[in-house]
């Protein structure tokens, strides 16, 4: 008997053995969000779904397609049986797709973790979308909402295609994004949160669209344990702006005290919209951050 | 108080490369860049890091104050300050070193001689000079030297201190004094600084007119040495020769002496010197032909002099005596014919002789051009003493006559009956005399009786009466006057005895008149010498003991020895207390002298610490500054 072939892949993002896991995960929102339009998840509403949840009193004007006559029979009175309502979730994936992303592969694990992010939705019938921005005021690369097991190559196309430039602030990048989402879910923020704009902003516009920030910093090594000695001239790969530092002890442990407070700040901000966050290296590999990392946290399950 | 100063603080505008160290640094056109994702944390963390923290600012710049603590640091020590010692208060400070023969002992076997201690200890004064200090530099052995006169040129000081050397002679402080003390005339200073083992005598006839510092240098180890050789004429043809050996303090133990003759060794002797003591011996060496002598010392033990271990003898050839005496002078001529070993002239077969004679005794003005060694003149007056003294008949008597002189020892001379009345001429007196180089031995009622000159070369008597117009050749002293006067004749031709020669100068070598000679020293250099118109070569310096050799187109026509021979010098004695004039004393001084001290090295030291520092803490150390 011939052996068998070994499977295409089918991107350069996932490898077929994570794709395979990621099929038997789903996304697991700390809160319930999800839109009017009917879906797979419960809305915590009565619904008209298949699924029997109550019963309650009939009062003039219900619909009396619902009245359960087998209980009028017997008891001589209306009752009106309730079912839960299952409705749509949206998963926004935003890509920070800026030039600092660029460095020690940041970009190659945030795409990986957004396609697996989009993958686990698509897979659970859920409407994903993704965007990737770039420039503070242009509108962000998009891929518009998409869902089943069909879209995943598109997904995949689109994620691939994305390239490390430009010098968008996350605040402006959520805003352009909710210019063109309708609908309710989980936004998955991949980003080193490193922008000089204001991220409250961000996550507030996000928490009153509906969405539930889930944020994934990724810094670098060289982020998280900076190697400065003498005299430099650092230079923002995003502005190209210089700042002149002399090494010192104080200075690398101030370094750490902000690196620090900015993931507390991070995670304050999104616990506080009922969403995550994990701050994750870059060096970290992404089957480790997903099956790893984001399982024991209850991201997914 | 002046505690210190600064020798060049007109180095002081080098201040002035603050402004573009300070310009340099924060223009920092060099510095490196590194591109990074973002600055947002850097620039939240440099603004805390200089806001929060005052002393943040400090930290910042810690580079730049290590560079600036740097360049002040450079530049203090390019002002070269200096902590006052002693004597650099004094702006100007003669310093007198001790070259004497004692300053070449060695204080330990292999050790350094007291003139490299002191010239150590002159090196670290000329390198503490300060700036408007000026030092002047006298060497002084027998003799003093100027070695550099009052300047602050290091290098001319170091230069003259390289250059000095031990010289094989005795010590004698009051010339250098006298030099120090007219330098000052002209350069006045306050105090002068005196580097010797203290071998010299302990009073000075000076009149100390500046404050000395008396640095007696540490104390030799054990010496012996020869102090004294010479020889007699033995009885029985030959001649005795003498060696003494003395010691040190400290000094004892077995020594060999050793007698060559014409390089041949013809006598050793093995001698034990006890502290305190010397020893003295006599050879015997039968010839009777003109040769030369060295005796030799080698000490069993440790010698800290060596030079001092060998003296050098030339012995003449024996001959008669020639002795002139006129037919005129029978009494003389009776006296002389009784005594051996002399030919006396002329003969009485009426043979005149020609050539010179050793002893010359006349009452006939014209043989004193005669040519010999000793001239007595009886009974006239020679032409240069006729401007002072004047001849008289009225007689005289013997007043008084130096006892001690060698030609009238054992001669009683008192109730002489004179009938010549030599007198001083009008305002003449025995000053006059003196001036003429005559030392009178004889003082007569109106002038003197008998006077004496001794020339480089030659001795001469004038006896200012005559002889046979008084009672002295009927007295018991006059063969013994004679005998003295054949005694001195003796000498004076070196028939009687020789004496080593000691360094210093040269004996008169007797040479062709006007010959043009070299004279090659130990040292093995070249000195010219002329002979004056009686051939005598004289006023050679010879500082150092050893043969001397007179070269005539580059052969030897002579060769002398000297040697050390100097008890004081051998035994290495030391004075700790100088006395001058009207009681005045300096004792020596407790306390090495203490010269300026430069601060400059240690800041230099300074300033490459902070360099290691500044390297260590931004180059080297990661992580910076904690």
């Amino acid at each position: 008997m011939p052996p068998l072939a070994p499977r295409p892949q089918m991107t350069t993002l996932l490898t077929n053995g994570v794709l395979d896991r990621l099929e038997r995960l789903r996304i697991r929102p700390a809160g319930r969000r999800t839109s009017r339009s009917r879906g797979e998840h419960l809305s915590g509403k009565g619904g008209t779904s298949t699924e029997f949840c109550d019963y309650r009193d009939y009062t003039p004007g219900d619909d009396t397609r619902f009245v359960d006559w087998n209980i009028f029979a017997r008891l001589h009175r209306p009752y009106l049986k309730q079912f839960h309502k299952e409705e749509e979730r949206h998963i926004v994936l935003l890509v920070d797709a800026s030039a600092s992303m660029k460095f020690e592969d940041k970009l190659n694990l945030a795409k990986p973790l957004a396609a697996a992010f989009g993958v686990m939705g698509l897979l659970n019938n859920e409407r994903v979308s993704a965007y990737a921005s770039h420039q503070a005021n242009d509108a962000p690369d998009r891929l518009p909402p998409c869902r089943g097991r069909a879209s995943l190559r598109m997904l995949f196309q689109f994620l691939e295609s994305v390239e490390g430039r430009g010098d968008a602030p996350l605040d402006r990048a959520v805003e352009l994004l909710l210019r063109h989402h309708r609908g309710r879910g989980v936004c998955v923020i991949v980003s080193d949160f490193l922008t000089f704009g204001d991220l409250k902003r961000g996550f507030n516009l996000l928490h009153a669209a509906g969405l539930e920030p889930f944020g994934i910093q990724i810094l670098s090594p060289r982020e998280i344990e900076p190697d400065v000695s003498s005299d430099w001239r650092l230079v923002d790969s995003e502005t190209q702006e210089t700042l002149d530092i002399s090494s010192s002890a104080d200075l690398l442990n101030l370094y750490q005290e902000y690196r620090q407070g900015l993931e507390d700040e991070l995670a304050l901000l999104c616990r506080r919209r009922q969403g995550r966050f994990l701050p994750v290296s870059s060096a970290t590999p992404v089957e480790s951050v997903l099956f790893d990392q984001l399982r024991r946290r209850g991201w997914i399950e | 108080m002046n505690w210190g100063g600064f020798q060049a603080l007109s180095h002081l505008w080098l201040l002035s490369l603050l402004a573009p160290l300070v310009l340099f640094y924060f223009l920092k056109l060099k510095r490196p860049r590194a591109e990074i994702p973002s600055l947002v944390l850097w620039r939240q963390v440099l603004q805390d890091h200089r806001v929060n923290s005052p002393f943040q600012r400090f930290k910042r710049n810690l580079l730049l104050l290590l560079q600036i603590l740097l360049l002040l640091l450079l530049v203090l020590a390019a002002l070269r300050p200096f902590w006052r010692g002693g004597p650099g208060q004094h702006r100007r400070l003669p310093v007198l070193v001790d070259c004497s023969a004692s300053m070449g002992a060695l204080d330990k076997p292999g050790g350094v001689s007291r003139l490299a201690e002191a010239k150590h200890r002159v090196r670290e004064m000329i390198d503490g000079m300060a700036s408007g200090q000026e030092l002047c530099l006298i060497a002084f052995a027998n003799t003093p030297w100027k070695l550099t006169g009052f300047t602050n040129n290091k290098r001319l000081l170091r230069d003259a201190l390289d250059q000095l050397e031990v010289a094989d002679v005795a010590s004698d402080l009051e010339p250098a004094l006298r030099l120090a003390q007219a330098l000052g005339r002209s350069e006045p200073f306050d105090e002068a600084l005196l580097f010797s083992d203290g071998n010299f005598p302990p009073r000075v006839n000076f009149d100390l007119s500046f404050k000395l510092n008396f640095q007696r240098l540490t104390p030799a180890g054990p010496n012996l040495g020869i102090t004294a050789l010479g020889a007699q004429r033995a009885a029985g043809g030959g001649w005795d020769v003498f060696v003494q050996v003395e010691g040190s303090a400290d000094a004892e133990g077995n020594a060999s002496v050793e007698l060559f003759q014409d390089g041949n060794r013809i006598a050793s002797e093995r001698i034990t010197i006890a502290r305190g003591h010397a020893q003295r011996m006599v050879f015997q060496t039968k010839t009777e032909h003109a040769s030369s002598l060295r005796a030799q010392l080698t000490p069993d033990g440790f010698d800290s002099l060596a030079a001092d271990n060998a003296a050098y003898l030339d012995l003449p050839e024996s001959r008669p005596l020639r002795v002139f005496v006129p037919k005129s002078l029978g009494s003389y001529r009776h006296a002389l014919q009784g005594m051996p070993g002399l030919d006396l002239f002329p003969q009485a077969t009426g043979d005149e002789a020609s050539g010179g004679f050793d002893l010359v005794i006349s009452d006939r003005p014209q043989d004193l051009d005669l040519t010999a060694r000793t001239r007595v003149s009886v009974g006239f007056i020679p032409p240069d003493l006729q401007r002072f003294i004047e001849p008289g008949t009225n007689g005289s008597t013997v007043v008084d006559w130096r006892r001690d002189a060698p030609v009238l020892q054992h001669v009683q001379l008192a109730d002489l009956v004179v009938l010549d009345q030599p007198r001083f001429a009008a305002h003449a007196s025995e000053g006059d005399l003196e001036n003429l180089g005559y030392e009178v031995l004889i003082h007569g009622q109106h002038g003197p009786l008998l006077a004496r000159k001794k020339d480089a070369d030659a001795l001469r008597f004038a006896l200012l009466f005559h002889t046979d117009r008084s009672t002295l050749p009927y007295r018991v002293g006059f063969p013994i006057l004679v005998e003295n006067l054949v005694q001195a004749a003796l000498e004076q031709a070196g028939l009687a005895e020789a004496l080593a020669g000691r360094t210093g100068v040269l004996p008169p070598l007797t040479l062709a008149p006007h010959g043009r000679y070299q004279v090659q020293t130990p040292g093995q250099t070249i000195e010219a010498v002329t002979a004056d118109d009686h051939g005598i070569v004289s006023g050679v310096a010879a500082p150092q003991a050893g043969y001397y050799s007179v070269l005539e187109n580059g052969a030897q026509r002579r060769r002398v020895g000297v040697a050390l021979l100097s008890p004081s010098e051998t035994t290495l004695a030391g004075v700790a207390q100088i006395e001058f004039n009207e009681r005045l004393q300096v004792a020596a001084a407790a306390s090495v002298v203490k010269t300026d001290w430069p601060l400059w090295p240690p800041l230099l030291l300074g300033a490459l610490g902070v360099l290691l520092v500044e390297w260590w803490f931004f180059q080297k150390k990661p992580g910076g500054w904690k």
